[in-house]
């Protein structure tokens, strides 16, 4: 079968400018608002999900849904410090784990305002467990037992009194910032001090969590099965990645719906609009279509071009939407981890997955929106087509 | 004369008229949804009452208020009652299962919120019974709850010693005439509450979320508020006094740039939408150059010839924006029920519809602009010339 020559499906485009324009953009603007939201979901995964690590386990209290909620006595603290075989220790033979307290505190925001930021105790052993992954880029760390504090960039940029030499009164003691920290993950967005400091200042009898860093050949299924229902220490164990990722379940999966709902509804429009273009487009073709015809083309190779140029339009609104939201990427926005009511910041990430699947969307915008008017004109009658002007 | 010919005109293309007033009503459908969603996102500011102010932590939203506030803040001047007003994050069966319960004093709850109505059992019952719980119409339906049941809530920050569920019995069903007072909330008594911490964990798990006070007419605000903080200036637990809007702001900013971030998408809907509109006109002013070139010979004046696609226009999007908003109202009680654990709130304001209705034709009359004016310049010698 003969097929009609590509450079006819170029110039028809080319011929009727302003309905290809207008249905390119339209297309576009239904694309891009596609892109924007994947790229905010990909933006909150990469900070989320990415960093956690698999060689970390995070201890809660049984039932607890984030750190907030959870709570170890200091007793109960003590015995997964010290007593787990599964925890990996350091040069000297001291387990790499953490007893760590969290709280979300009220602060005021540089552009007025307040905002909860998370303030985590830490103890010594939480550096060697994070080393290479916490830089201190300004100042120095805090020094432990002391009332000293360490901030987060993102921090010490938003919040009031958090530059290093600052004092910054949790409650009512003051601390110094003595350093800005890096971390590419959500840590990012934490003021970190000494446990014991912080528990007393902001009178927390407990602490939240446990932080624990395994041996290479232990099996996290089997310590999460034994401590389940310890009688001593009842603990709910989490790979760190898996806590990140039960943290951020709900935002995620509200972000993914939105996508859905936004793309099939726009969707629907365009597709309409794809329709009402190539139908246009037939309309005014059909004499046209008859010379092929009577040429000898069949009509299933007009039901293609008309297909192809219907796919091609999609494909422009594909790439138009892609640019429109190129800029995006890099831009910062915040919102809430519902699950602690804290702040976090991150940035819309306009990756190539994402922009694959959104010329993806645009070609089956395309394919849709062509089908009807390929129908239709495989089944002109050539006599007729040929008569009409 | 000239409806006829409009009509006329959107029927002689009847698969490009119902495509384009489809993509309209799409449109329409989804700027209502989402300028919707974000009034609901503001809604518990604006819907708060003057009258109510909130004690709470200046620390943290998650560091609880001792007891001993309540007796020196009732102390104060001005105020009606105070009540206490614990956040208790639990959960039925399933951590999915998630709405908010609270343990309140009871028996002042109703002074405070007057806009809870008992609709099912009765509030003395409610008071009668020590493991008593209040609940909205939208969680009785939700769980098929009724009057007399018992139960279950697993705490995730108040767990049972033995790892068992809070049971609470149903006496009572509250309906809410207030849209951000949301009917999906579970109230019980803080007596039972502490009862139940004293007993497993000792009087020092004691605490209040939050008190809610209401005040007295008359009384400024701001005086309350300063005296209220003014107690506990020195600790143990500095306290931030404000009125129930702000409290609820501080919630709402939470949300971030998601407000922003929806406004742009439903500009790109817009712009779409525009764009698709315009497409459609300009196909139609195209295809009826020779038409209108009969039209013109046979005595139709420039502006009734501009009129006539400004109508059609009009006709075809205003009847796409009544439909689009139509179907928005179709869906506004599910979502509303869907959202309503996270938001409530989520109402089509008059307002909206009104917006939507401007927009479809808003849209109608710009898309008509170009053709219209194109045709009411038309020569009819070069019209009937034309080749289409």
């Amino acid at each position: 079968m003969a097929l009609v020559p590509f450079k006819y499906t170029l110039r028809s485009l080319f011929v009727r400018r302003s309905a290809t324009l207008l249905t390119v953009f339209g297309t576009g603007a239904t694309v891009a608002v596609l892109a924007g939201v994947l790229s905010l979901n990909k933006g909150f995964e990469a900070l989320f999900e990415a960093h956690g690590r698999e060689d970390l386990v995070v201890f809660l209290r049984p039932g607890a849904q984030s750190e907030g909620e959870s709570a170890f006595s200091d007793d109960r603290a003590d015995i997964l410090l010290k007593s787990l075989a599964e925890v990996a220790t350091n040069a000297s033979g001291a387990p790499l784990a953490s007893a760590e307290s969290f709280l979300a505190v009220r602060l005021r925001k540089t552009d007025g305002g307040e905002t909860n930021v998370p303030i985590r105790g830490v103890q010594p052993a939480t550096f060697a467990i994070r080393a290479g992954e916490i830089r201190i880029v300004e100042g120095r760390n805090f020094q432990p037992g002391s009332d000293e504090v360490i901030v987060g960039r993102p921090v010490s940029e938003r919040i009031r009194d958090a530059s290093v030499g600052d004092v910054l009164t949790l409650n009512t003691t003051p601390f110094r910032v003595v350093g800005i920290f890096e971390h590419d993950g959500p840590l990012d967005s934490e003021v970190w001090g000494d446990v014991e400091r912080m528990r007393v200042a902001l009178k927390r009898p407990v602490y939240n969590r446990v932080l624990a860093q395994l041996r290479p050949d232990a099996e996290v299924a089997a310590l999460a099965a034994r401590l389940e229902d310890d009688r001593q220490v009842p603990a709910k164990v989490q790979t760190e990645r898996e806590y990140l990722r039960n943290q951020t379940g709900m935002l995620s999966g509200a972000l993914q719906f939105l996508g859905f709902f936004l793309a099939v509804i726009m969707g629907t429009a365009a597709v309409f609009t794809g329709t009402n273009t190539m139908l246009s487009a037939l309309a005014s073709r059909v004499h046209e279509i008859g010379i092929l015809l009577s040429t000898g083309f069949r009509p299933m190779a007009i039901s293609l071009a008309f297909l192809l140029e219907s796919l091609l339009l999609g494909l422009l609104g594909g790439v138009v939407g892609c640019l429109l939201a190129l800029p995006l990427n890099g831009v910062e926005t915040g919102t809430t981890n519902w699950q602690t009511f804290t702040e976090v910041a991150f940035a819309f990430r306009v990756t190539p997955d994402v922009l694959v699947r959104a010329v993806g969307f645009a070609l089956i915008l395309g394919l849709l929106g062509g089908t009807w008017p390929a129908v239709r004109a495989a089944r002109l009658d050539p006599t007729d087509a040929l008569r009409r002007r | 004369m000239s409806l006829k010919l409009v009509w006329r005109f959107l029927l002689s293309h009847p698969v490009r008229s119902i495509l384009t007033c489809g993509s309209i009503v799409v449109a329409v459908f989804l700027l209502c949804v989402l300028r919707t969603t974000v009034v609901a996102l503001g809604s518990s500011i604006e819907a708060a009452a003057a009258n109510r102010l909130v004690v709470q932590s200046s620390v943290s939203l998650f560091v609880p208020l001792p007891l001993s506030y309540q007796p020196k803040i009732e102390q104060v001047d001005g105020i009606e009652h105070v009540i206490k007003w614990t956040w208790f994050g639990g959960y039925y069966k399933d951590p999915q299962n998630f709405f908010a319960q609270f343990a309140v004093d009871a028996a002042a709850t109703m002074e405070v919120y007057p806009e809870m109505e008992i609709t099912e059992g009765s509030y003395d019952a409610f008071l009668a019974s020590r493991q008593g719980a209040l609940i909205g119409r939208d969680l009785a339906e939700k769980y098929e709850w009724s009057v007399g049941d018992r139960v279950p809530i697993i705490g995730t920050i108040y767990p049972r010693a033995d790892g068992g569920a809070w049971e609470f019995d149903v006496e009572a069903i509250y309906d809410s005439r207030n849209p951000a007072f949301g009917e999906q909330t579970l109230l019980f008594h803080h007596t039972y509450f502490e009862e139940v911490l004293k007993a497993e964990q000792g009087p020092e798990a004691l605490a209040a979320g939050v008190y809610i006070m209401r005040i007295e007419p008359g009384t400024e605000p701001t005086t309350v508020m300063a005296a209220v903080d003014a107690l506990f200036e020195s600790g143990p637990q500095r306290v931030q006094t404000t009125t129930e809007a702000e409290f609820n702001r501080q919630f709402v900013t939470m949300f971030g740039g998601i407000p922003t971030f929806l406004s742009w998408i439903g500009g790109s809907v817009l712009f779409a939408i525009l764009l698709a509109a315009i497409n459609t006109m300009l196909m139609a002013g195209r295809e009826r150059t020779r038409i209108l070139g009969v039209m013109k010979a046979m005595g139709f004046g420039s502006g009734s010839v501009f009129a006539l696609f400004v109508v059609e226009a009009v006709v075809l999007c205003g009847a796409g924006g009544l439909i689009g908003v139509a179907f928005a109202k179709l869906v506004e009680t599910p979502i509303a029920v869907a959202l309503s654990t996270m938001m409530p709130g989520f109402v089509l304001t008059t307002e909206t519809i009104l917006a939507g209705l401007a927009v479809a034709v808003g849209v109608g009359l710009v898309a008509a602009l170009v053709p219209a004016i194109a045709a009411s310049r038309l020569r009819p010698v070069e019209a009937l010339r034309a080749e289409v």
